[in-house]
């Protein structure tokens, strides 16, 4: 091959100057706006309000709906309960199959949630037969399955929905919403009051219910009838 | 646990009749009482188009607080064209602070299941739940045993009193939320999913447990069916008042002490407050009451009806009937069926804040009005009670409920809005008070009151 000094930046300008008369990319936003396709949303994100809870009540009423399983949520809700990402984004491709293998009604085997806690799947196993893998009675599974464990670990919420057929994101949206279900483990106290001082309970109204007819929440709960603030 | 209160001479006993028994779940003293004639009545003479004909000129409605006609659900129930019919006794109780539908399935669990039994009968059903409070221990405890006798002896189970007709009555104790008192919710919670509502129509009636007709009914609708069966609709019909007749278990808090009581429909709400030791006569007011001597008015400084959704009513509304329709039209509603008295003490401001606070956080989050606009509402308050409130908040505040209202889905979050649209109906001077002058006139919203040094 013949080298001709200084063929490479003529080259090189030619390229610059092909740039310089193409249309430019910039564009004055606020004036202009970019065309985008209607159904565009950027980037899915899940905002917290400005007491710091996420604005969503891990109804999963999204992930229910998304037909190829790719909606996972992160964070915690507004009942301050703690959720679990279902895996790595780069999982997605790997959750599509399964879901078109699941809805073929084969056994799907489950990489994505290797990562979290074993369990020991005696008990749940139990639990499934005992109500004939019937997913009707997924509320008393639910609770079976937390007075065996302690509390509701994402394998056994994995196995029930192998096992039941119920979607995934079906169970985990029951489970969130019953108060007396709970995803963290009743020893970590961390967790355990980050979650109290967002999940209300009924003994709180109550007890709120007596300080405000007794002249003031900061009467203090259950203060006796007479007693005033102050 | 649950006092029951005395009510006055001549005001009718139909849902607490048996309640004194030693052992309410033994069948021989409970039929001795007359339990099960309504039944026997049902299946030898009246016959399912007989009950429902009853039913329907009785005037019975639902006692969950809507106050639905009984006869039109269990009519739409046995007409929709569908292989198989429930019937679910809703005794879930939601407000915490009512004990009603739990005391009447301790008092008389007979009634309840021969109630059940009759409409499963009527709209030809074969099966029926009782959903109870998981936490109810003696109840649940009491209706199993009453479900045991009465299919041994044959009033339940498969051969219903030798007609051939089965009927099968399971407890489904259910628990953790607030909205399982909402048909649809509770509905769900049977089916095993998150409890969120349905849109209606389709009513139940038409398409509910497992998408089959369901018969929804509170337990007190349940236990009235077999007394108008015996005692027959029209002397059903002139008890309470002329649109909601017969009776219901109110849950009444006041000054003198709190507990049940059966009360008619269209009892005005002085009576019932009176039964707590309320303003009425100086000697209904001995008791554990805060102060002795308070016999006038003045000391009422409102009183809440129906539960934690419900309306503030001011002392001179105390008139108005204890029946669906006149609540509904002065900003209060039957709910819960709780009725509170609360005194000078007590800031209507502070109120309305933790009730709409307790409904914003039960909101189950399927729509948008509830979810965000619940908790918005909750906001404006805690802007108002903290002495930060902007001076458009008022407008805010009634713009908000009114589209909230009008965009609900069920009731919770259309009724979450009352508390604080009754407490600017009828306490704006109140409201106010906090938000023009920063004071708040209670001495309860706390920073407010330091400012403005009316800590007392």
């Amino acid at each position: 091959m013949i080298r001709i000094p200084g063929l490479g930046i003529v080259g090189g300008m030619a390229l610059t100057l092909r740039r310089f008369f193409e249309p430019k990319a910039t564009i004055k936003y606020p004036e202009v706006k970019p065309d985008i396709p209607h159904k565009f949303r950027g980037r899915l994100q899940l905002l917290y309000d400005e007491y710091g809870a996420l604005k969503c009540e891990t109804c999963f009423q999204c992930a229910q709906a998304c037909p190829i399983e790719c909606i996972d949520m992160g964070g915690i809700d507004t009942k301050g309960r703690f959720h679990v990402h279902w895996g790595a984004p780069e999982t997605y491709g790997e959750r599509r199959e399964e879901s078109a293998l699941r809805r073929s009604g084969r056994t799907v085997p489950d990489p994505a949630y290797a990562h979290f806690e074993g369990i020991d799947p005696d008990p749940v196993d139990g639990i499934l037969e005992e109500y004939d893998f019937d997913p009707k009675q997924m509320l008393p599974i639910l609770e079976a399955t937390q007075a065996a464990y302690g509390h509701l670990p994402v394998a056994a919420l994995k196995r029930i929905s192998h096992a039941t057929g119920a979607w995934y994101a079906m169970i985990y949206g029951t489970a969130s919403y019953y108060s007396h279900l709970r995803f963290e483990r009743p020893d970590d106290s961390t967790q355990a009051a980050a979650v109290a001082d967002h999940r209300p309970t009924e003994a709180t109204f109550l007890s709120g219910l007596d300080a405000a007819l007794a002249g003031g929440r900061r009467a203090g709960a259950g203060s006796a009838p007479g007693a005033k603030p102050n | 646990m649950t006092t029951i209160l005395r009510t006055p001479k001549g005001w009718p006993s139909i849902l607490l009749a048996r309640a004194g028994a030693k052992d309410p779940t033994d069948l021989d003293a409970a039929v001795k009482g007359g339990a099960f004639g309504g039944l026997r009545k049902a299946v030898h003479d009246l016959g399912p188009t007989g009950v429902i004909a009853t039913l329907a000129a009785s005037g019975l409605r639902g006692r969950g607080g809507a106050g639905f006609p009984t006869a039109d659900k269990w009519r739409a129930a046995a007409t929709t064209d569908a292989p198989r019919r429930y019937v679910v006794a809703n005794g879930y109780g939601a407000d915490p602070a009512v004990l009603t539908d739990r005391t009447l399935l301790e008092t008389d669990p007979y009634a309840v299941i021969e109630g059940l039994a009759i409409a499963a009968l009527a709209i030809d059903a074969d099966e029926g739940f009782i959903a109870v409070r998981a936490e109810a221990g003696p109840a649940i405890r009491r209706l199993e045993a009453a479900i045991g006798a009465a299919e041994e002896a044959g009033f339940i189970g498969p051969d219903v009193l030798g007609s051939g007709l089965s009927v099968t009555v399971t407890v489904r104790p259910v628990q953790g939320a607030y909205m399982l008192g909402e048909e649809t919710v509770l509905l769900k919670a049977l089916e095993g999913k998150r409890g969120q509502p349905e849109q209606r129509p389709p009513y139940p009636a038409e398409r509910g447990l497992f998408g089959m007709p369901t018969v929804v009914q509170n337990v007190q609708t349940l236990a009235a069916v077999p007394w108008i069966l015996i005692n027959g609709a029209e002397a059903f019909a002139a008890i309470g008042s002329k649109a909601s007749p017969g009776t219901i278990l109110v849950a009444v808090r006041g000054p003198g002490g709190a507990g049940i009581a059966e009360v008619p429909l269209g009892t005005p709400l002085r009576e019932i407050v009176a039964l707590a030791g309320g303003p009425k006569r100086a000697r209904d007011a001995g008791g554990a009451g805060a102060k002795p001597g308070r016999g006038s008015d003045g000391a009422l400084k409102a009183v809440l009806v129906g539960g934690p959704s419900g309306g503030l009513l001011p002392p001179d509304l105390l008139d108005t009937p204890y029946e669906f329709e006149a609540l509904r039209k002065v900003g209060a509603h039957v709910g819960s069926g709780s009725v509170v008295a609360a005194d000078q003490r007590a800031c209507i401001v502070d109120l309305a804040r933790l009730l709409t606070r307790f409904c914003a956080d039960e909101a189950c989050g399927k729509t948008i009005p509830c979810r965000i606009g619940t908790r918005r509402i909750s906001e404006i308050g805690d802007r108002i009670a903290i002495g930060v409130p902007r001076p458009t908040d008022l407008q805010l505040l009634a713009d908000l409920s009114a589209d909230v209202v009008a965009s609900a889905l069920c009731d919770h979050e259309r009724l979450a809005t009352l508390p604080y649209a009754s407490g600017m109906r009828y306490f704006r001077s109140e409201l106010d008070d906090h938000i023009l002058r920063s004071s708040c006139p209670a001495g309860v919203c706390r920073p407010i009151a330091v400012a403005a040094g009316a800590a007392h």
